[in-house]
């Protein structure tokens, strides 16, 4: 193993675009603190982390969706002020969000064109304009969609193109990407990095996020670590290690930070079989008492999809859910939390009451158990909430103070309290450790352990890789809502739940 | 399930102890729970000093009495608002029920009681079908509610003929007066308290007991708080608003019967323009007019501010037209504040 120093930067020219001392603060949550960062004209500079580390944070800054609290930005050397998403475009700065912001209803040139539609005389749109601009973007990205398409046509991969396509399509100095592959199959992944190694080699700089470390060879020059909203440090990618990056990012081996509780495997609880209609198709596995059954699957793959189906958020055309051995039919959240389910969402803002207390978002899942003659016992309420604040060391200890004050991993902890509280035995965790710090996934996967030893049985949907292996029993792989792989502890790997993931293989169990 | 009560306590005090903190909160708990009774005695103040009428007892008596009806129907829209709806329909229904229970008494020479039931049961039912509407047919609270409105005061005017009831002629032919029990109601002294005053502070006491200590009031703040998490954890979203609207009705039928007994008379036009005043005494209150936070006590105080502010204008003889015009912009300078308040604070 190579020692990995700092790389001074000093073979480059004066940076394009220079952080220094970035602070951001949220409700609960030191987002980043003090991060500095150089981008030099033509390089792909990865910014690497765990989900919550500060990446996403430190883009949307660069890219004028969100002001700083504190520091400075320099571009050309020049201290600058970005204002807006469309000032950082007028600055040259340009943004692939994480999040898809494409208008469903408009066609695929529609939405490469949007903000800037090209108009002939009065102000009429130019639609033969917006046409070839998008058919010239697309090919340039070597993408084969239809611009007359509508988006709600797209699957999700195809829209994540899209979604580059438009900020290419900007004719940028600086490209942002936020986690761009989190839904790319494996060919146009090599296909986005291609397109990203010609954008350099015309000197557009480019920033690119990440949680795999996999890539990182692939498409960067330089790499920067950030840890629960501190900068590690920045490397050249032909120096560093990937032992060394893992130990950057999550900052202890990961067997300690998921270890593995001993539990013995009883009973099936929830089984499922041929459940079908909507993303999935014929869906079908076991989940027994004490298991932990992992879900992995890439973005659009019907993780979600399957969760709601079973939760009665959706309803599902086909196939049968047994509970306990018992055939039941979930229509209805009401009847799922009735049999044993809980579920906790992927968007934790989905599954709180933000503006209410603690005690009164622990119990309202359970909240029939709480009303004695017709009225609220508050008194048993704020006991029960007392018992799993200590339980689960939700910090700070104070009852009476509202959730949206409460740091992501705390918040996460009083969703997870929730279902603790109504006695959940099947549970249906969909990305739980999604932007909560290091400490506080470490923390929420030692809950879960114990939550399994107690008997429950868990079913984690996760697109975390390193995660779903470390605390799976077995992991089912879905990709456009079939099966395409169970897998045991001892035969799982990170290639192959990749392969199960991305490429469609037959024959398999 | 039993822990040490005290300990997390002692832990408030030691984290909320920072200076910064301690006046971020002082501040924060004046402009967000004192802020409307400030405003008020601030205004009370003014009117004392301006005009020598306002002090007297009589013209409290008044103000509480006008307050009254406000109050009632800002009660309803408090637990419409707070599940993330509003109610545009409740002074229309309010007259609805008013006119047809008015016209059961006389007209239709019914008993009193039976017309106080028809009255209570119409708007309930109105409050009921504006939830049904707008769960099951999926449309926004604000059109739905604007379309019954409307609806509402249409089958007043058929019912009542256009005419006040009992009108001239029913009176005066037909002998058929308003029963006392309804004048009771909206112009009575009980041990020289009046009588609307108290019904308002029971509707009160009723809207607190529902908010704060049934498992519907809590429903209701998780669904205005956030629908999403409220479905996940297995709330019946539609029931619950569906409920809020009933409740609603309800109340708006209880503050025609308080109007009908003051007025001596009831009409398909009455209380026109109160809904808005409904609304601003919620947001008065410190209710956030999008869902999820707020109590009945501070839409008391609400309504108050409201009574006061009327009666202020009415006594400095400023002329009907530009009360409206004043009344107006009060409503949307609370709700730009308001809005304000909540991004500097809770952001």
């Amino acid at each position: 193993m190579e020692v990995i120093r700092p790389s001074s930067g000093a073979a480059h020219a004066a940076p394009l675009l220079r952080l220094a001392g970035i602070q951001k603060r949220f409700p609960g949550v030191h987002a980043l603190d003090g991060v500095d960062l150089d981008l030099h004209p033509g390089e792909v500079h990865v910014l690497l982390g765990e989900n919550g580390a500060g990446k996403s944070t430190l883009l949307r800054i660069i890219g004028g969706v969100l002001p700083r609290d504190a520091g400075a930005i320099y571009l050309d050397g020049q201290p600058i002020e970005i204002r807006s998403v469309h000032h950082a475009r007028r600055l040259g700065i340009g943004m692939v969000h994480q999040e898809l912001s494409l208008v469903p209803s408009l066609t695929v040139a529609e939405n490469i064109a949007l903000g800037m539609w090209p108009t002939l005389r009065w102000y009429l749109v130019d639609w033969l304009a917006i046409e070839r601009q998008a058919r010239w973007v697309l090919d340039n990205l070597g993408v084969k969609i239809n611009p007359r398409l509508r988006i709600n046509q797209l699957a999700v991969a195809e829209q994540q193109l899209v979604e580059i396509a438009r900020v290419l399509s900007l004719r940028v100095r600086i490209l942002l990407l936020d986690e761009p592959t989190s839904a790319l199959p494996e060919q146009e992944r090599e296909h986005l990095f291609a397109v990203l190694h010609a954008m350099r080699d015309r000197g557009v700089s480019i920033i690119y996020t990440s949680h795999r470390l996999g890539e990182i060879h692939r498409v960067g020059d330089r790499v920067t670590v950030l840890r629960d909203g501190r900068k590690m440090g920045t490397w050249l990618v032909a120096e560093t290690d990937e032992d060394v990056l893992v130990r950057m990012m999550v900052g202890r081996e990961l067997r300690e930070l998921f270890p593995k509780l001993k539990v013995a495997i009883g009973p099936p609880l929830l089984e499922v079989s041929d459940l079908g209609g909507g993303a999935l198709s014929d869906v079908s596995f076991t989940l027994c008492a004490g298991e932990i059954l992992g879900v992995f699957g890439l973005r659009g793959a019907g993780r979600t999809t399957l969760a709601r189906a079973l939760f009665g958020l959706q309803p599902y055309e086909r196939g049968t859910v047994k509970i306990g051995g018992r055939p039941v039919h979930i229509r209805r959240p009401q009847d799922a939390i009735r049999l044993g389910l809980g579920y906790l969402t992927e968007d934790r803002r989905q599954g709180l009451v933000p503006h209410l207390q603690v005690p009164p978002n622990m119990t309202l899942a359970s909240l029939r158990h709480f009303v004695r003659y017709g009225l609220l016992d508050h008194q048993g309420e704020r006991r029960t909430a007392l018992h799993y604040v200590q339980e689960l060391d939700i910090q700070p200890p104070i009852l009476s103070r509202r959730l949206l004050f409460f740091s992501g991993g705390n918040q996460q902890k009083v969703a997870l309290a929730k279902w603790l509280c109504s006695r959940t035995k099947v549970l249906i965790l969909d990305e739980p450790t999604r932007g909560i710090d290091v400490a506080a996934k470490s923390e929420v996967f030692r809950l879960v352990g114990e939550l399994a030893r107690s008997g429950a049985g868990i079913l984690l949907l996760s697109s975390e890789l390193p995660e779903i292996l470390a605390v799976s029993d077995r992991i089912l792989v879905l990709r456009q809502g079939k099966v395409t792989g169970i897998f045991s502890r001892g035969e799982a790997t990170q290639e192959a739940l990749l392969k199960a993931a991305t490429e469609l293989s037959e024959g398999v169990t | 399930m039993r822990g040490d009560r005290s300990a997390p306590d002692v832990a408030v005090e030691r984290i909320e102890a920072r200076p910064s903190r301690v006046a971020e909160t002082v501040l924060q708990t004046v402009l967000v729970r004192g802020g409307p009774i400030l405003a008020l005695l601030v205004l009370a103040a003014y009117l004392s000093v301006a005009t020598p009428y306002f002090l007297t007892a009589g013209n409290l008596t008044n103000i509480l009495q006008q307050s009254a009806v406000t109050a009632i129907l800002a009660v309803g829209q408090t637990i419409v608002i707070i599940g993330a709806g509003i109610d545009l329909s409740v002074a229309a229904v309010l007259a609805l029920s008013a006119s047809l229970a008015a016209v059961t008494m006389t007209q239709w020479a019914q008993s009193v009681w039976l017309g106080i039931l028809l009255g209570l049961l119409v708007g309930t039912l109105v409050g009921f079908l504006n939830g049904v509407i707008i769960t099951k047919g999926r449309i926004p609270d604000f059109i739905s509610t604007l379309g019954m409105m409307s609806a509402a005061r249409g089958v007043a005017l058929i019912i009542t003929g256009g005419l006040p009831v009992p009108s001239h002629l029913t009176a005066t032919v037909l002998r058929a007066y308003l029963p006392p029990q309804v004048i009771w109601l909206g112009s009575g002294m009980i041990f020289g308290v009046p009588v609307a005053p108290l019904v308002a502070l029971m509707v009160a006491i009723a809207g607190w007991v529902i908010l704060q200590h049934t498992a519907l009031g809590r429903a209701t703040y998780a669904v205005g708080g956030n629908r999403e998490a409220a479905r996940v954890s297995g709330i019946d979203v539609d029931r619950i608003k569906i409920a809020g609207y009933t409740i609603a009705g309800l109340m708006a039928a209880i503050g025609g019967l308080v109007l009908t007994g003051r007025l001596n008379s009831a009409n398909a036009l009455m209380a026109e323009g109160v809904e808005l005043q409904s609304i601003a005494a919620v947001v008065l209150g410190g209710t956030n007019l999008f869902g999820g936070e707020g109590n009945v006590g501070g839409t008391i105080v609400g309504a108050l501010l409201m009574g006061v502010l009327g009666n202020g204008l009415n006594l400095l003889n400023v002329s009907a037209f530009w009360q409206r015009v004043i009344m107006g912009t009060v409503i949307i300078l609370v709700v730009v504040a308001d809005q304000w308040r909540r991004r500097r604070f809770a952001a």
